[in-house]
């Protein structure tokens, strides 16, 4: 019968529960050790794009109520009665540019150059505030002229769509000015490229959801003309 | 017969053949990067074409009445695809990246598009 014979190790003792499992690989990226992953691929990106990959439904769930209800109501307002094309054009230039800015960041950090990278975080959360000044503009006009969100199945499916948008944007803002507050105590370096990559990923995703609705909601011509 | 065997053995020679390169970002290059990221100025290139592309949108958008409301909508979703293919393949280096970020972003956008559609189709579609 064959005995197996285990040789003295010169390695510390495992904790307990963790025998037998893998060596835990070299951490990269900012992480703790243990918590990288041997494909090479952080947990944070990781998590990033599957959460991003989620939101799609998330917001393709309002887009296909936008869609489904689009030219069905019967009374209130319609969309070319409220929408001002020339002024959401602007605000999403706006959105545009401050996806620019956040590469521009990413370089930045990536260079070493931490005069730039607060700049152009900071260039990029002012971009996003414009955006939803022009939005919470557009909300407040739209209300006075006498679309609510519960005026018809338009005011509805609208304030919920872009209200959720602009949601998005306003954490990406405050996601931003925290980067900023760290670059600007010296606690985000060269090192710390991966955070600055993640929040990118996030603005980059609230940007295409926005290419989206702008084309969707405001530029395709509306039924019942 | 006598084994010798060292606890663990197994799993660090199983570590070992896995390239280096697929566990440790190359110099220069963040965790999961397969190629260095685009330079300031094709940022800023793609970020004119960008611009251009959403002007013509809504220049296309005004020419309602003039063309059919089929070409206008054609149009309209052909060019929000280009901007949005531009900012996931550049912006968001999927281009550069790992191409399990390309896949898990497409099953997701994928999966969004077929639920949806699918729930559209099957309410009659819109603006019946």
């Amino acid at each position: 019968m064959a005995t197996i014979e285990q040789t003295p190790s010169t390695t510390p003792p495992e904790p307990e529960g963790t025998q037998g499992l893998p060596a835990p690989t070299p951490h990269f990226g900012g992480e703790e050790p243990g918590h990288g992953q041997g494909t090479g691929i952080t947990n944070g990106k990781l998590a990033m794009w599957l959460f991003l990959a989620s939101d799609c439904l998330f917001f393709g769930a309002f887009i296909a109520a936008y869609l489904l209800y689009r030219g069905r109501h019967l009374n209130g307002l319609t969309p070319r009665d409220v929408f001002n094309i020339p002024f959401t054009s602007a605000t999403s230039f706006i959105l545009l540019m401050s996806s620019l800015t956040m590469v521009l960041a990413l370089a930045a950090i990536q260079r070493g150059d931490y005069r730039r990278l607060k700049i152009w975080l900071m260039a990029t959360a002012l971009f996003g505030a414009t955006f939803i000044s022009g939005q919470v503009y557009e909300f407040t006009e739209f209300s006075r002229r006498g679309l609510k969100v519960d005026t018809n199945l338009f005011g509805s499916t609208f304030f919920v769509l872009t209200g959720f948008h602009g949601a998005h944007v306003t954490l990406g803002i405050i996601w931003l000015l925290s980067l900023w507050g760290l670059a600007a105590q010296g606690r985000l370096t060269q090192r710390d490229a991966e955070r600055v990559e993640i929040a990118g990923l996030y603005w980059h995703f609230v940007d295409i959801v926005w290419i989206v609705i702008f084309t969707v909601v405001y530029l395709v011509p509306q039924p019942g003309k | 017969m006598a084994t010798t065997e060292t606890p663990g053995t197994e799993l660090e020679r199983a570590a070992a053949q896995v390239p280096a390169h697929a566990t440790e970002p190359a110099p220069g290059l963040l965790p999961g990067e397969v190629r260095p990221h685009p330079s300031p100025f094709k940022y800023v290139m793609i970020a004119v074409i960008l611009v251009v592309v959403t002007a013509v949108e809504v220049a296309t958008s005004y020419l309602e009445g003039d063309i059919p409301d089929g070409l206008i909508v054609t149009l309209l979703l052909g060019m929000a695809i280009i901007k949005f293919s531009l900012v996931v393949a550049w912006y968001m280096h999927l281009k550069t990246d790992l191409p399990i970020f390309r896949r898990f972003f497409i099953l997701g956008l994928v999966a969004a598009i077929t639920l949806y559609a699918a729930v559209i189709g099957s309410l009659h579609g819109f603006g019946n």
